[in-house]
């Protein structure tokens, strides 16, 4: 049996929050029962993209997380409300617009938050991957087909299929758990871990200048971790590095000979071991 | 049945038509009349409630038919007769047979030409006149006009239309007369294919999908919008024949009226303004960027009424190139494009043979370039993927550079020509540039390198030299300058080439001018070494013809709009030209009207040194002006210090203000009479992605694909909005003018009528263009594209690149030879400015660094320690999306809630805001002596510290108090920002250099958003 499944790219997504405004059109002022009512005009968002910086200014990076209703293979919203929730042969997870009704609690059955209250309709809603559209013959939902590099895609596959994908692409769930949610993540590193940044520069003559091609190693108890070469700046970063993953020891080494040994502690923000100036 | 039957027609009546013509019957025009309205119910509609009678016949009286409209039915004689109400007289049987011919199949050429030549003549009141010779284009016209008989019906009783946005081109889906959504336009299998680089041994092909902005996707809330102007509307204390209360605009409330009164004060105002004041006392002006199409839009239907009346114009200052279009024109020519740069094959160039790109003040994520949509976001995603070192220059880290990733550096606003400079001592000093290019292509780098090296003043310009000024350390900026000099090197300045928010600042013409220097020193034009950011530039066919929005549309606007370059030629139509001479400058124009008198540089797109002319306000022989014709709402959203609009309208001086706007937002508040447009989903209309043409040739140039497309009416105008067009000619009717300015044509014939006279035309038929609503034009082979931009230039060939620009006269040498300077060459030293003023310190004939007149060094800083940034929004296309509860104002980016109400965002630097006691979503005020201003307030690290951005062009300024005295709590960032001159001796804004102060609210909690309607 073929099933959706939802790919989002960190890498891809450009913050342009085309998926929210394409899920406002086709949801607010039109009633798509007995998918779902229509979306409150002000309301919670169905699908939502959240910004997320590493580092401090100007060794910032910037990326945005996509994240809606995620359809999960075990949902916990099922498994608290067995007759509102209607789970799909294709793994579409939708709320019985009926049963939804009035029931305040289904939202909080949602570890992600992602069921939301209509105050207006008196109705527990969320995202229903477009089904109405799918079960007319659309091929991607509404916030997919908005995304100019499909950062937001989905994949209609058996499970056994996706699960080779989610191998071979690394694909990862938003956060860890049991759900078997049917949204994964590419390039998560981008918000989930820390780089450390610096520089190597020489000072002469009162010139300070930016030391390309050092090699920078960094290593935990002499076990190597990770390394880079300095770019045209003298800069680097040793990236996908978990948060609080604690100290460890950097080395920068130019033509083969060590020039220079610190320790850096990571925390949750990107620690910054500034410039180092090698002589 | 009568359906049925009516599909049948055409032919049949072409058939007895030519029948009846042959035969020598004249005008057998009753009985088809009939035919079609006993057949066609909404046909029936338009000769409803008709009483009057036409006289069809030759001049000379020789033979005529006189038909008669009655109860809905129509009968006919043959004769002349002498009492009819309209009378149509043609010079000859032959020409009567043509334009009847003609007009009935919507081909209206014939009718232009007798009309200029006076071989046709039309007599009567003008409504029956304009009615009836509309009706006549009509007749060939009701399968789609009474039918419906357009766009494509859906399985599930849905109908899918076409429209364009300046955000990108949409289906829309409509059931029961309801837009049901808007999607990005779905390509077809059919669709030609897409073009493909080769490059890195990869192929790059665009995927089979036009891309759509945010302000491009969210129309239906804006079409369907609380906000939307829905009747004609008086200030309830404006009486035309008594007091005006001028002083109450923008307070006062507002009666609903009807059309016909407005219209009738709205015309009567505009004859005894003019009788009594003279000419040029009518101003009208409109917001850039109002909707979208060739024939409704501002360049056309608004630039031929306008023309009509002889109205005082706005004296536009090339407000996103200003930099360019005051400085860099003087090196390197360009005037056409103001400043901006000729973009051909670059995006090919650019994958294949740049080694780096430099994005300096360039955010094409967050501009689309400008009206691209997210088609270069997809190119742009391919330079990524190739792993080549990408540098982006700005004091904010942009979408762009959130995007690609790459080093951001971030100098001080506004410092960026002093950043500049030290990359140009590097190269000078190492002697890393293009020692060929330079010195034959290029003259007066003795003089310049005198000033970079600090020969001629005692400062070098070094690296270190600059970090006290821009605050990026020397060691960043060394290391870029010798990179720089290492690798082939795109530097992408702007959006597209010509743009960019450093261009914004007081004194931004040095960076624009810098920007060409550093290129020229790097030899521009040769492979790999251009300018644009992947934005501008793709390979595809320009050699097929279809009119931008700016050529003009129906205006025959000759001078007005690059209606001379092609179209007027192509398009037969009545030349209209505005015998006012007499303009205002936008930037000076609350002073203008306050103080009676105003003066500002002229850009002109003619020539180089045609904007060392003056333009002054009043013009000789003229009073001031005393009726203002606004078009739109932007102005207090998108001109700096937005409060001297408030002054400006609610003095006396202006004795009548009309606006006509979709929406009620911005300046309509401050109007006497407010006229509702509706939007293009509502008219007809006809255009390209992304093509305007005139000022920015070629622009489709932006997009993967080029998609010619309708703009079907999807729905019915809501409420009583009309069309601009029909607003305009509603007008004109009262004054006589109705063939003068539509030449009794309605939208949808003038539609048919661009429709013909571009290369689409041969292409694809009428009947299956507005069937399916757009047409994608096949890209051209490898082998046939485009020479590069500017390689003419580098290899000393002749200009190659398909553009008329510049004119003739601006070759000082042979035409076509060099760039369009003095010499020919690349000029460091600008002979043109050396001739204007070579001792103007504020803009020499070399580029140098000039300290902007508001900045740290100023008294004000210890008042308001923080610079603001204000460049060109990403979430709305200036005021146009934001705003009138339209789904935009639901990005969290764009507007933040905060207590139920979406107020619009200000980022600062966390650290920053730490150090004040302020966290991300309080409420916060922004505030310096020309204003305060309400925010919501967001922290980041893509600011430095000391440095503020918000987006401009909050599209409905609102007042917390008294308007002008109190806080703007709309987020109206140009509240706070200076209308000093970029430079004094220019008419161009520099809104990014601008301090400010900010501090919690400590206010009442308000929600501004009231209803005023």
């Amino acid at each position: 049996m073929e099933k959706m499944h939802i790919i989002f790219d960190a890498d891809k997504c450009v913050g342009c929050f085309n998926c929210q405004l394409a899920c406002q059109d086709e949801f607010i002022g039109n009633d798509w029962l007995p998918y779902t009512e229509s979306q409150e005009k002000h309301g919670e968002k169905w699908i939502k993209t959240t910004r997320h910086e590493r580092g401090r200014a100007p060794i910032t990076e910037v990326a945005f997380v996509t994240e809606m209703c995620r359809h999960c293979q075990n949902a916990p919203c099922e498994k608290a409300f067995p007759d509102a929730v209607i789970h799909r042969d294709d793994g579409i997870v939708l709320l019985n617009a009926q049963k939804a009704k009035g029931n305040r609690e289904i939202v909080k059955a949602c570890p992600y938050g992602m069921i939301h209250w209509n105050e207006e309709r008196q109705t527990a809603q969320k995202c229903t991957l477009c089904a109405h559209l799918l079960d007319e013959g659309w091929n991607e939902p509404r916030c997919v087909q908005a995304c100019p590099l499909r950062a937001l895609s989905v994949v209609k596959c058996t499970d056994e299929e996706f699960a080779a994908l989610t191998a071979k692409q690394h694909l990862k769930p938003l956060e860890p758990g049991s759900n078997q949610p049917r949204l994964l993540g590419r390039n998560l590193y981008k918000v989930n871990t820390v780089y450390i940044y610096g520089a190597i520069v020489t000072r002469a003559d009162g010139v300070e200048r930016a030391m390309g091609d050092a090699n920078i190693v960094l290593s935990r108890s002499g076990e190597f971790i990770t390394s880079a070469i300095t770019d045209f700046f003298g800069e680097f970063k040793l990236d996908r590095l978990p948060k609080n993953s604690g100290e460890f020891e950097l080395t920068v080494s130019v033509n083969g000979v060590e020039k220079h040994c610190q320790s850096v502690f990571v925390g949750e923000e990107c620690p910054d071991v500034g410039v180092i100036c090698i002589d | 049945m009568a359906l049925k039957m009516a599909k049948y027609l055409p032919e049949s009546l072409i058939g007895m038509f030519d029948k009846s013509f042959f035969v020598g019957t004249l005008f057998m025009i009753d009985p088809l009349l009939n035919t079609l309205a006993s057949a066609i119910p909404g046909f029936a509609k338009e000769l409803e409630g008709k009483d009057m009678s036409v006289q069809l016949k030759i001049r000379n009286n020789t033979k005529g038919r006189q038909i008669f409209f009655r109860d809905g039915k129509v009968s006919g004689r043959n004769g002349v007769y002498d009492n009819a109400d309209v009378e149509m007289i043609f010079e000859s049987e032959k020409i009567a047979r043509k334009v009847m011919m003609g007009e009935m199949l919507g081909k209206t050429e014939d009718f232009v030409d007798a009309a200029k030549n006076t071989a046709l003549i039309l007599n009567g009141p003008d409504e029956k006149a304009m009615w009836f010779s509309s009706l006549l284009l009509k007749i060939f016209a009701f399968d789609v006009l009474y039918l419906g008989n357009y766009g494509e019906a859906m399985p599930n009783g849905e109908k899918r239309y076409v429209t364009c946005t300046n955000g990108g081109v949409l289906h829309v889906y409509v059931k029961d007369g309801k837009i049901i959504r808007c999607v990005p336009l779905e390509l077809r299998d059919d669709d030609a294919p897409a073009w493909s680089i080769k490059a890195h041994g990869r192929t790059f092909t665009p995927p089979r999908r036009a891309t759509v902005a945010p302000y491009g996707i969210a129309w239906k809330s804006l079409v369907y919008s609380p906000d939307r102007v829905l009747y004609p509307m008086k200030r309830v204390d404006f009486d035309p024949d008594g007091e005006r209360n001028p002083h109450n605009r923008g307070v006062s409330d507002y009666v609903r009226i009807s059309w016909e009164e407005a219209i009738d004060i709205v015309a009567k105002e505009i004859v005894r303004v003019r009788q009594t004041y003279g000419p040029g006392s009518v101003f009208w002006s409109r917001g850039s960027h109002h909707l979208w199409g060739s024939v409704g839009y501002f360049t056309s239907s608004a630039a031929r009424f306008f023309n009509c009346i002889g109205a005082t114009s706005m004296m536009m200052n090339p407000d996103s190139w200003e930099g360019w279009a005051w400085g860099a024109i003087h090196h390197i020519g360009e005037s056409a494009r103001r400043g901006g740069l000729e973009p051909y094959s670059t995006v090919e160039d650019c994958l294949q043979n740049a080694e780096m790109i430099v994005f300096w003040s360039s955010d094409p994520e967050s501009t689309a370039g400008v009206y691209g949509a997210q088609d270069g976001t997809i190119r742009r995603e391919w330079f990524k993927k190739l792993g080549l070192p990408v540098v982006h220059i700005d004091p904010y880290c942009n979408s762009t550079a959130a995007f690609m990733g790459g080093r951001w550096i971030a100098p001080k606003p506004g410092t960026d020509a002093a950043l500049a400079l030290a990359i140009a001592h590097v190269w000078l000093t190492n002697g890393t540039y293009d020692k060929q290019f330079v010195a034959d292509k290029t003259i007066g780098l003795e003089t310049w390198s005198k000033y970079v090296l600090g020969e001629s003043d005692g400062v070098p310009k070094t690296p270190e030299w600059q970090q006290e000024i821009t605050g990026v350390e020397a060691r960043v900026v060394r290391a870029l300058a010798e990179e720089w000099a290492k690798r082939k090197t795109y530097l992408s300045c702007g959006g597209i080439p010509g743009f960019g928010g450093a261009c914004r600042t007081s004194r931004g013409t040095e960076w624009a001018r810098a920007m060409t220097c550093l290129a020229a020193l790097q030899g521009f034009g040769k492979p790999g070494s251009n300018f644009g950011g992947l934005q501008f530039g793709t390979p595809l066919d320009t050699r097929f013809y279809f009119p931008g929005y700016a050529d003009g549309g129906f205006s025959g606007d000759y001078f007005g709009s690059g209606a001379g370059v092609t179209l007027y030629n192509r398009m037969r139509q009545s030349p209209s030209v505005n015998s006012e001479y007499q303009k205002i400058p936008r930037l000076k124009l609350p002073e203008a009207i306050l103080e009676g008198h105003a003066e500002a540089y002229t850009y002109d797109n003619y020539s180089v040194h045609g904007q060392f002319r003056k333009a002054s306000y009043p013009a000789p022989g003229h009073e001031e002006v005393k009726m203002y014709y606004k078009y739109g709402g932007s102005y207090m959203g998108t001109q700096p210090n937005s409060n001297r609009f408030v002054d400006m309208y609610q003095s006396d001086k202006i004795e009548f203000v009309v606006n006509q706007s979709v929406w009620m937002e911005g300046e309509s508040r401050f109007a006497d009479i407010i006229l509702p447009a509706c939007t293009n989903f509502e008219r007809w209309d006809i255009g390209e992605v992304g093509h305007c043409g005139g000022y920015i040739d070629k622009s489709f140039l932006q997009n993967n694909y080029r998609i010619i497309h309708m703009q079907h009416k999807c729905i019915e105008p809501l409420g009583e909005s009309k069309s601009d067009f029909e607003i305009f000619q509603s007008i004109a009717n009262k004054l006589g003018l109705w063939q003068v300015f539509s030449e009794g044509n309605a939208e949808y014939d003038w539609v048919r009528r661009i429709f013909d006279s571009s290369d689409l035309a041969k292409k694809i038929s009428w009947h299956s263009f507005i069937k399916k609503g757009y047409y994608v034009l096949a890209p051209l082979g490898e082998n046939q594209r485009d020479p590069l931009a500017f390689n003419w230039f580098y290899d000393s060939r002749k200009r190659d690149v398909p553009e008329l620009a510049p004119l003739p006269s601006e070759y000082y040498g042979r035409y076509n030879e060099g760039l369009q300077t003095p010499s020919g060459k690349f000029e460091f030293e600008a002979q043109t400015l050396k001739r204007f003023d070579p001792n103007d310190k504020d803009r020499l004939p070399i580029c140098t660094y000039i300290q902007p007149s508001e900045s740290e060094k100023s008294e004000l800083f210890e008042k308001y320690p923080f610079r603001l940034i204000s460049p060109h929004s990403k979430y709305s296309f200036h005021t146009m999306g934001d705003s009138k509860d339209s789904d935009l104002n639901e990005i969290s980016e764009h507007r933040m809630n905060i207590d139920g109400y979406n107020y619009w965002v200000f980022r600062m630097n966390a650290d920053d805001a730490a150090e004040k006691g302020l966290c991300r979503g309080d409420l916060i005020e922004v505030f310096n002596d020309r204003g305060r201003v309400l925010c919501a307030l967001d922290t980041t690290q893509r600011l430095p510290r000391g440095v503020v951005h918000s987006y401009e062009a909050c599209a409905d300024f609102r007042a917390l108090g008294v308007p002008g005295k109190s806080p703007e709590v709309n987020g109206c960032i140009n509240t706070l920002t200076s209308s000093e001159m970029i430079i004094p001796r220019a008419h161009g804004l520099s809104v990014n250099s601008c301090l400010v102060g900010v501090r919690k609210w400590e206010g009442e909690m308000v929600n501004p958003w009231k209803k005023c309607i």
